[in-house]
């Protein structure tokens, strides 16, 4: 409990310090309220990537397939929205067909890699790197290669509205982020993911159905990606399969700066929207002092690896005085 | 049992000559010898990057900086060559050796130094070494006619030839004697040499090799050295055939195809097993698949969408041939 | 009086605060088989990594061969002649035989090079030494366990080993090959090759030692010709105080009730064999028998993790088929795990977690939530109930002792009301005063009505918590004990271990 507390608070410390350093410098840029409305807008895209990634990290797995979730059910949305805007089924028909659609995708997706992992036993990392070929290639059949465009205007305002001056997404993304927290502290499937990251052996012996656990976080994380895939492609008006593939190694380094601990087992949505809301600032910071999307490219690994070094560190740190602390509480309740 | 291993690659082989029979009707000219040699042309610079993988595979790790690894030598090689107007092929090899080992040498250092899962060490790298080159170096492309001769001529130069009706010649690449040199060196190295046993054993048992007393740092380096070295003479071949230096070339292409062609050869995607044999099969098969899709009526759009089915059917195969194997009492296993 | 090999002088050490071992003395002769008792934190483990050079101790020395090492590292052990076989083998399971036996060379002659014909010379003799004959381009892991360590033990031979310290080698494998090692270290006592053998299997350590010295919490209690010891001797050694048991008694009237539990023709190919008994309510049902008997197999099925290819279940008198613990909990059957550590408890996690984990459907309230009120409650509720003493349940479980721990386990199971309790070894590496103490709690939950099936491997603990015995040996029922108070520890000694005069060729 310390330990989250404790990792939550420097997250924020960070933020604040990265926010505060950026506004001192430039404040014409980044302390309007375009750039804030900006930041709002893009931020949800990775971060429910960002949650998907954190969700199967808890139970010791990884997803590197959510971007490609993303881009088929974008593009199996956007087909719909495209073949039916122009038929004779009322306006918001098609869009809730369009955007059920895009989550019945992604959530089969993320059955197969249920599947994979839960039932053959495959090692997450494995599974998804072949159904990220899977899903992508199956998007570039389907699309060859073409953009698809041109979808009905209300669709739109997911991605471009704003309600009360808060973008949508943005509440789209605080909402779901919501819900994923309260999926992990309170309830028996959230509870049961943090155990079974923790040791799947005991988990077992523990009656827990492991399977079900596993099969539930990468539904779960289908359909976050799914629920990205509405956002981008109402945000541009347009798909693109391959679009957002960059987004992969941002959602892995902003679910482990945010606490997640690839090995399973923990990892807060605080922490996580912390780390999200840093990586925009950074990223804003970045955009303002007009740095390539190369360089950006070459931050974002390196935090990663500066990250894993960090942790690393902080770990063996940690067990010298959790050995030590064990000893004191031992004498403390009297060794019984 | 040795049968085991004779099992897989037999069979692979078997697939791929039905494969190449069925092809042949549909299309005679592939059994051609021309074609064969265009074959081996187009697939060379795969099978390196697939051994390099596997290699690092063997040992238990995840490498998926290899295509970055592969450009990034390559593009920094083509540059320096055009800007400093050395037009040495040796020299553009040596230079892109150096900065190949240097890159493994990074990975290897993040890996054994902080114990980080090797699969985040290199993507974090890839991302590193590829945005760092784009936005360090420069992202413009050199075409045939800015590339030095050193690989132009390269690429052209054939072990010998053979002429075609009228009055042209086609050719066996040198690149090939240069994939069979590296092919035997591998062998030999994982065969004869106490470090490629000790890959083996990494992959089997790390805590056992650390037991034993081996200085497992020292293989680690060599291990991801030995794989961007590699990777850095594949970006001096590729550029030599294609005759084109694009920065994002390799990068979005070869990172599946090179999996699913070590899967298929037979591999453990866990480490400790897997045959060099198996792994160029592999490749030979995912090779004559991309080229003749077509040929089953598929568009080339399809082709990643093979490779990831590979993938996932190969893993899964093993996988649950594993689990019938294994009926041992659930308490003595490891889930 | 024989030649001494390795003398360890008063060795001390201390882990964070933590004794492990205090002023430790053992003399270890040439060519003998020493075996190292005690029970799990009595300080064995860290005991020979001290004497193989793998820890340094904080006072003490090692006097090997005469000759005083103030500074012993692994590799001065290891030219020393002194190699250590851990309890995992350290073999490399992709790897051939030939190899793994020979994989010390490669370190040892710092080259760079593979001889084929070299590595398979080497392991030929290694093997023939202890006059094994294994397949020498076998891959080790389709070797089954007990060959393995022969191949462990060969390893170890191509060094010039003069002392191999093996530990728990027994954990995993048949009676059977147990009798296969014992020979082995025989013939390496032929070579003039001691043997430190680490146990806390009572039987065995009488059947192969020549000495046997006790650890306990540390220090050592005893040093002993094995001949001057028996069973209760090294109990009490073991355990620090003879324990007073007082016998459970079954209400007669209970034993009228319909059985809770019957099994019929149970079998799983390979680890047990028709295997047939009921279990009531309120009773404690004792299950021994030597390693390889099948009874934690037996156990596994009962809890889902081990299904049965051929036998009945029946749960009040209804047919059930267990396929998974979830299952098993459902029934109302609940399983405390042999390796607390492994298998029992979220060491990372909270001591409240662990509580609930198994039981998470009684937590939820409004909405199908979690309520943090009832969960609370339900922590607090068992943490006392147990007196599981520690800060607070939001205290990780690693920081629990062993007693402790082992009581969280159990809060963990009783959390959801079973109906039936298998405890496999449920006071394994406990301290003297909370084994007391769990015995007092499975006593309890007895009268209150759950039928309690208890796997132990220790004799008098078993004749005084359970008022019936089954033995099992070799996957079979051998014997039932109608009346556990009735029968004397030589009697039930006689019939676990097989020796003559146990009657009807069983």
């Amino acid at each position: 409990m310390n330990s989250k507390l404790s990792n939550n608070l420097t997250l924020f410390i960070i933020l604040v310090v990265i926010g505060g350093v950026i506004s001192v410098f430039l404040p014409a840029q980044f302390l309007t309220p375009i750039n804030f409305a900006s930041m709002g807008r893009q931020f949800p895209e990775y971060g429910l990537l960002s949650l998907a990634n954190m969700l199967a990290m808890i139970t010791g797995g990884i997803d590197l397939s959510v971007t490609s979730i993303t881009s088929l059910s974008g593009v199996m949305a956007a087909s719909v929205l495209s073949q039916y805007q122009t038929s004779a089924m009322p306006m918001g028909a098609v869009i809730l067909l369009g955007i059920l659609t895009a989550l019945a995708v992604s959530v089969a997706c993320g059955a197969l890699n249920g599947i994979l992992v839960a039932y053959i036993r495959v090692p997450a990392i494995i599974a998804t790197l072949g159904t990220q070929g899977l899903f992508l290639g199956i998007s570039i059949i389907i699309t060859k290669g073409h953009n698809i465009e041109g979808f009905p205007p209300p669709f739109l305002f997911i991605g471009n509205g704003a309600l009360a001056g808060i973008p949508m997404q943005f509440i789209v993304f605080i909402v779901v982020a919501l819900l994923v927290g309260l999926l992990l502290v309170r309830t028996r499937y959230g509870f049961s993911m943090q155990m079974y990251g923790s040791s799947p052996r005991v988990s077992r012996f523990s009656g827990v159905n492991n399977e079900s656990v596993l099969m539930t976080t990468y539904i779960l994380t289908g359909l976050l990606s799914g629920l990205a895939s509405i956002i981008i492609i109402s945000g541009v008006n347009s798909v693109r399969p391959g679009y957002g593939s960059d987004y992969l190694l941002l959602s892995v380094l902003i679910a482990i700066l945010g606490g997640t601990d690839p090995a399973g087992g923990f990892g807060t949505v605080l922490g996580l929207t912390l780390a999200i809301f840093i990586m925009q600032v950074l990223q804003s910071g970045l955009n303002i002092l007009e740095f390539s999307p190369f360089f950006k490219k070459f931050m974002w690994g390196l935090l990663l690896l500066l990250v894993m070094v960090f942790h690393y560190y902080r770990r063996r740190y940690a067990l010298r005085s959790a050995v030590r602390r064990t000893a004191a509480q031992r004498e403390a309740v009297g060794q019984a | 049992m040795n049968s085991i291993f004779r099992r897989n690659e037999f069979y692979l082989l078997l697939v791929i000559i039905v494969f190449s029979a069925a092809i042949t009707i549909v299309n005679p000219a592939f059994l051609t010898v021309e074609n064969m040699f265009d074959l081996i042309r187009s697939s060379t610079g795969m099978c390196i990057l697939a051994i390099g993988f596997f290699v690092v595979l063997l040992s238990g790790g995840l490498d998926v900086s290899f295509p970055a690894v592969a450009i990034v030598a390559q593009y920094i090689t083509v540059n320096v060559l055009i800007a400093t107007g050395v037009d040495n092929l040796a020299f553009a090899f040596l230079l892109a050796a150096a900065i190949g080992i240097a890159f493994g040498a990074v990975n290897a250092f993040f890996i054994s130094m902080f114990r980080i899962p090797t699969f985040i060490v290199t993507l974090a790298t890839m991302n590193i070494f590829h945005g760092a080159m784009l936005e360090f170096v420069g992202t413009k492309a050199i075409n045939a006619g800015q590339l030095p001769n050193a690989f132009k001529g390269f690429g052209l130069t054939y072990l010998f030839s053979l002429p075609r009706g009228d009055g042209t010649y086609y050719g066996l690449t040198v690149l090939a004697a240069i994939l069979v040199g590296i092919i035997i060196i591998t062998w030999l190295i994982l065969r004869f040499t106490v470090m490629g046993r000790v890959i083996y054993a990494l992959g089997g048992n790390a805590e056992a090799v650390k037991r034993a007393g081996f200085n497992i740092t020292r293989t680690q380096f060599f291990i991801y050295c030995y794989a961007g070295l590699l990777a850095s003479i594949m970006g001096i071949i590729h550029v030599s055939l294609i005759r084109y230096s694009n920065a994002t070339y390799i990068i979005n292409t070869e990172l599946l195809h090179v999996i699913a062609a070590v899967v298929l050869g037979g591999a453990s995607i866990m480490g400790g097993t897997g045959t060099l044999t198996g792994t160029v099969l592999g490749v030979v098969m995912i090779s004559i698949l991309e080229k003749n899709l077509v040929l089953l009526g598929l568009s080339s759009y399809w082709q990643q969408f093979f490779v990831g089915l590979i993938i996932v059917l190969g893993v899964s195969i093993t996988f649950v041939q594993k689990r019938f194997q294994g009926r041992r009492t659930f308490a003595l296993s490891r889930d | 009086m024989k030649e001494t090999f390795l003398e360890a002088r008063n060795i001390s050490k201390s882990y964070e605060g933590v004794q492990a071992l205090n002023d430790v003395s053992l003399t270890i002769g040439k060519g003998e088989v020493h075996c190292l008792v005690g029970e799990n934190g009595s300080g064995k483990s860290t005991m020979i990594k001290i004497i193989g050079g793998v820890v340094e101790p904080d006072s003490g020395s090692i006097v090997i061969n005469g000759k005083a090492h103030p500074n012993l590292q692994a590799i001065d052990a290891i030219r020393e002649g002194i190699q250590i076989i851990y309890q995992d083998l350290s073999l490399i399971p992709n790897l051939t035989v030939a190899e793994n036996i020979s994989l010390n060379q490669y370190v040892e002659r710092k080259v760079n090079f593979v001889n084929w014909k070299d590595v398979h010379q080497i392991a030929a003799r290694a093997l023939a030494a202890i006059e094994e004959d294994i397949p020498l381009d076998e891959i080790v892991e389709n070797l089954p366990v007990a060959k393995r360590q022969l191949v462990a033990i060969a390893r170890s031979l191509t060094q010039n080993a003069r002392l191999i310290i093996m530990d728990e080698p027994t954990s995993a494998i048949t009676r059977e090959d147990v009798e296969h090692l014992f020979a082995v270290i025989a013939r390496l006592k032929e070579r003039g090759i001691s043997t430190l053998f680490i146990s806390h299997k009572l039987s065995e350590v009488f059947r192969i030692a020549e000495a046997v010295a006790i650890l306990r919490d540390g220090r050592k209690v005893g040093d002993f010709p094995a001949a001057e010891l028996d069973d209760r001797k090294l109990t009490f050694l073991m355990t620090g105080r003879e324990i007073q048991y007082t016998p459970y008694q079954f209400d007669g009237a209970k034993a009228e009730a319909p059985p809770l539990l019957e099994v019929r023709g149970l079998s799983r190919r390979g680890q047990f064999q028709d295997v047939s008994f009921s279990v009531r309510a309120g009773e404690i049902l004792g299950l021994t028998g030597l390693i390889g008997s099948g009874r934690t197999e037996l156990a596994l099925a009962l809890f889902g993790l081990n299904p049965p290819d051929s036998g009945e279940i029946f749960m009040n008198g209804k047919s059930v088929r267990i396929g998974s613990p979830e299952v098993a909990k459902r029934l109302g059957i609940g399983y405390l795990p042999e390796d607390r550590l492994t298998q029992g408890l979220f060491v990372g996690q909270s001591i409240g977690d662990n509580i609930v984990i198994t039981v998470l459907k009684k937590l939820l309230g409004a909405l199908g939530l979690i309520d943090p009120m009832k969960r609370k409650k339900l922590e607090n509720g068992w943490m006392g109930e147990l007196a599981i003493k520690a800060t607070s349940a939001r205290a990780r479980a690693f920081s629990l002792s062993g007693g402790n721990q082992q009581r969280l386990v159990l809060a963990k199971w009783l959390a959801t009301e079973p109906r039936v309790f298998i405890l496999d070894g449920p006071t394994i590496g406990i301290d003297i005063a909370s084994k007391s103490n769990i015995h007092e709690i499975i006593r309890g939950l007895a009268q209150r009505g759950i039928a309690i099936i208890m796997i132990s491997d220790e004799i008098p603990e078993i004749l005084h918590t359970c008022n019936r015995v089954l033995v099992m040996r070799e996957g079979r029922l051998v014997k039932e004990i109608p009346n556990a108070s009735a029968t004397t520890e030589e009697e039930l000694n006689t019939i676990v271990s097989g020796k003559a005069g146990n009657g009807a060729g069983q």
